[in-house]
């Protein structure tokens, strides 16, 4: 009996002889948003690790020190999760929990910002540096926002540049959305661990300068994955 | 498909023959045309090999695949911009699937015409789910909507078409 099944096409089994070394399956969404988690941890706790805890962690108790720095990083890895699912063509999230992750993630932030700042209400600059230079920074406070900002951001943009990379086989419908997912969650992480080092609890510093660096992180992390989706699906060329 | 990922190249042929034909009409779905559909087919299979590492085995092949084709479809269109020429170009579809569930309510080309009248999102879920057999579990995945999404659009689809194809039924009569 004649085999009537389809064959590929001849161009399309040259292309695929020409590159069939086996490759390492991807892991599913959670294993892969979990093997993410101490990479982001190591990188949200340099901060930590060189400037110290804030001066003020006893007044702010455990529960608004760790545990709320817990909770945000909780959330930037529930971001994660949410992006390795709309990175597979086949196992998107609705569109709507989408959207309530992005907006719960938004309210963690400011909600713990606010609270931060109702039990303490930090605004003197208290760094483990000379005197003459914490006086500088009590004075020009923008100096301290500034550098907040950046360096959160610099951070933030290392741990969306390693997101990137894992998330480089992404096969989203919508790799800027995937991408900003993912910055987001960066940006959340590298927040989890600055905001117990920073020594400055006003909220125009918090959601101005660390808020900054968030949208920052998200704006870098949707133009990486938009690139990324179209340099792989970019068909045009290839038809042309 | 675990075979493919381990560098079978008789793996990728079944997979092919296996899923091609089914793609195939899914792209004629969604393209509105054979010629455009052949090209996004080949390009959804090159698609698959260049991320073949993405696939996790512990998942379904099958809607992978047709999900892998909706992005190919969706990145053609944004970057020729010409989707509009497309879904115009609908009048004439040759190869637009008819659904076994009203058959009996008109022609085959009423059955098309009436398909490609409705609107492109429950035309989607209800050939997805009546055509191609997909869970509405699997429908909602690939198209980033909850199950219950899927099967309202399914079910308001085939509602439409149905009462689409009566009206044409009594205009007959």
């Amino acid at each position: 009996m004649m085999d009537r099944s389809p064959k590929p096409p001849e161009a399309l089994m040259r292309a695929i002889a020409q590159d069939l070394k086996p490759v390492r399956p991807s892991p599913r969404p959670l294993q892969l948003a979990l093997r993410m988690a101490p990479i982001a941890l190591l990188v949200s706790s340099v901060i930590l690790l060189a400037v110290g805890l804030r001066a003020d962690s006893g007044i702010l108790g455990p529960l608004l020190t760790w545990g709320a720095s817990a909770a945000q990083f909780s959330v930037a890895i529930a971001l994660v999760w949410i992006a390795a699912h709309e990175s597979r063509p086949a196992g998107r999230l609705p569109r709507q929990m989408v959207y309530n992750a992005a907006a719960t993630a938004f309210l963690v932030v400011v909600s713990i910002t606010l609270l931060t700042f109702s039990k303490s209400p930090a605004s003197e600059p208290l760094l483990p540096l000379p005197p003459r230079v914490n006086e500088m920074l009590r004075f020009k406070p923008w100096i301290m926002g500034f550098g907040c900002g950046i360096g959160s951001t610099v951070a933030g943009g290392i741990l969306v540049l390693f997101f990137s990379w894992v998330f480089r086989n992404s096969l989203a419908t919508r790799p800027t959305a995937a991408g900003a997912l993912y910055g987001a969650g960066a940006g959340l992480a590298i927040n989890a661990g600055w905001r117990i080092a920073c020594p400055i609890s006003t909220p125009w510093h918090s959601l101005g300068a660390h808020g900054a660096a968030i949208i920052a992180t998200v704006i870098l992390g949707a133009l990486i994955g938009r690139y990324l989706g179209n340099h792989r699906l970019y068909i045009g060329r290839t038809r042309a | 498909m675990t075979r493919y990922q381990g560098g079978s190249l008789e793996a990728f042929e079944e997979i092919y023959a296996r899923l091609a034909p089914g793609v195939r009409r899914y792209l004629v779905h969604l393209a509105g045309g054979s010629e455009i559909a052949d090209d996004l087919l080949q390009e959804t299979f090159l698609q698959m090999h260049r991320s073949r590492a993405a696939y996790n085995p512990g998942y379904e092949a099958r809607p992978w695949v047709f999900g892998l084709a909706r992005n190919v479809f969706l990145m053609n269109r944004r970057a020729a911009r010409r989707w509009a020429r497309v879904y115009e170009s609908r009048e004439d579809l040759p190869e637009f699937p008819v659904l076994p569930d009203v058959d009996r309510l008109g022609s085959q080309d009423e059955i098309r015409r009436g398909i490609a009248n409705l609107r492109p999102e429950q035309a989607e879920a209800l050939l997805l789910h009546h055509e191609w057999g997909f869970s509405f579990e699997e429908v909602a995945g690939m198209l980033g909507i909850s199950a219950a999404a899927a099967r309202a659009r399914a079910s308001r689809g085939m509602a439409d078409l149905r009462a689409a194809l009566n009206r044409q039924q009594r205009a007959r009569a």
